[in-house]
């Protein structure tokens, strides 16, 4: 195996799990701040549960950008290419931004979403104001998906 | 984003606040014809299975959602304290100390008895200990149930402040602050009016920044219109007029600074501010509740009641 396409696995490993430890820390807080609502009202299990989710999707674009990356060195087809360092190296910057940057937004966006659970939890009309709160956060997660798919697609190979 | 381990705790106080009384409900209540009517006004403002109506309640459920409940045991330094003069008076007058225990507290009767009885105060909680074996003394030798009790209060109040430091962070240890301004005042109003020479007051009163503990002293014992015109210099001049108004004004004020200071942990998302806002929140509440059921059984006016009700933290 070649340090290139070492390189390049590193890079879509680095994708999922930085991402996918944000997602895990930001959906576990709201988790929290959600079964203590739920604990005192049950009814609002449904309203609380969309915060929850929102702070997730850093994991998928991780889970997203990986998966694009093992396509495009051939590792999900069985048939693994020979790339170069220079290669492998530009498929683990392109890993980078959505690796970060998913780590770090879903952590605030945990913490953003657990406020709101606090809105939820008071004044349940208002729940969309905390849901629109929250997702802003989301705005620069897409955007570093964005950044990182460019990348991926275009490192020539 | 500190205080994130309490998200949980902050969820299920959000949700419970939904229950609080507001002003309107209070109006509502005032404007009750019987006590029946009463009753079912605030049945129907519940949102939750578990029961509220007592502190010792509030407490439980509160301190089991709070991971860590070092700081908000602060909260209850104030019975702690009561409960440690009650027992050792009830030992000394063959008593039944549970006739003037009050709950909550973080000490239990049977401990305190048991301290207290054996003369074991290292089983008592650290801030309590040195307090519990000076006042017992004291009270043996002197027979001066009072000296003692102004050696208790301070000893809370002096408690209070440094936990509070220790453990609470910002908010309880403006908690504390407050809590020994207004308990402070009151000592030093009371000694004034009670003619108590400087050596006693400067042994019953705690001091704070805003007051130091020997300008009230010497205030105290100069008189009354020596604190007036102490607090009149102060940030607290409003406690000064409502003093000569009314001792039941100024007790109206001491409770309500106190929820005041809980309103700021309103708009906090995580960390154990509304734990203790809540607590604090109930205890204003409960407290209005005895306050208008005793006096719509004495048949005091709608106007009356009103004045008396407590500032609500919704």
């Amino acid at each position: 195996m070649s340090n290139g396409i070492i390189l390049a696995l590193i890079g879509a490993a680095l994708a999922s799990l930085l991402a996918g430890i944000g997602s895990a820390k930001g959906v576990g807080l709201v988790g929290e701040a959600a079964s203590g609502v739920v604990s005192v009202d049950p009814s609002k299990f449904s309203k609380v549960l969309i915060l929850e989710l929102l702070p997730g999707t850093q994991g998928l674009y991780g889970f997203l950008s990986s998966l694009l990356i093992l396509n495009r060195i051939g590792i999900l087809g069985g048939n693994a290419a020979d790339l170069t360092t220079a290669q492998g190296l530009g498929f683990l910057a392109a890993s980078l931004p959505i690796a970060i940057v998913g780590l770090i937004s879903g952590i605030i966006q945990g913490g953003t979403a657990a406020a709101g659970v606090s809105i939820t939890a008071k004044k349940p009309d208002h729940n969309g104001k905390a849901i629109i709160m929250a997702a802003m956060v989301e705005t620069y997660a897409i955007l570093a998906l964005l950044v990182s798919l460019l990348m991926i697609v275009n490192v020539a190979i | 984003m500190s205080g994130t381990k309490y998200a949980k705790a902050v969820g299920a106080v959000r949700a419970m606040e939904s229950s609080l009384l507001s002003r309107n409900d209070i109006d509502q209540l005032i404007a009750a014809r019987s006590q029946a009517e009463l009753n079912a006004l605030l049945a129907a403002k519940k949102n939750t299975d578990t029961p509220q109506s007592t502190l010792a309640e509030v407490w439980e459920l509160v301190s089991n959602y709070a991971p860590d409940s070092a700081g908000l045991k602060i909260l209850l330094y104030r019975n702690d304290f009561h409960n440690l003069k009650a027992v050792i008076k009830a030992m000394i007058h063959n008593r039944d100390p549970k006739l003037y225990y009050i709950e909550p507290s973080n000490v239990s009767l049977e401990l305190l008895t048991e301290a207290i009885g054996k003369k074991e105060y290292e089983l008592l909680p650290k801030h309590m200990r040195k307090t519990a074996e000076e006042a017992y003394e004291l009270v043996t030798e002197t027979l001066d149930g009072q000296l003692s009790d102004s050696l208790i209060d301070r000893s809370c109040l002096e408690a209070m402040q440094l936990d509070a430091k220790r453990f609470g962070g910002e908010f309880m240890q403006k908690y504390a602050e407050l809590t020994t301004i207004a308990a402070d005042i009151k000592t030093a109003y009371r000694c004034s009016l009670m003619k108590k020479q400087y050596l006693f007051i400067e042994k019953a009163v705690c001091g704070t920044s805003e007051f130091e503990r020997e300008t009230l002293a010497r205030a105290s014992a100069e008189g009354t219109d020596a604190v007036f015109a102490l607090l009149e210099s102060s940030s607290y001049s409003e406690a000064a007029a409502l003093l000569k108004d009314s001792p039941a004004k100024f007790e109206k004020w001491c409770d309500d600074i106190i929820v005041e200071l809980a309103e700021t942990a309103r708009m906090q998302a995580f960390g154990i501010e509304p734990l203790a806002a809540y607590y604090i929140a109930k205890e204003a509440e409960i407290k209005d509740i005895r306050i208008l059921t005793v006096c719509k059984e004495s048949g005091t006016d709608s106007t009356a009641i009103t004045e008396r009700m407590r500032k609500l933290y919704v």
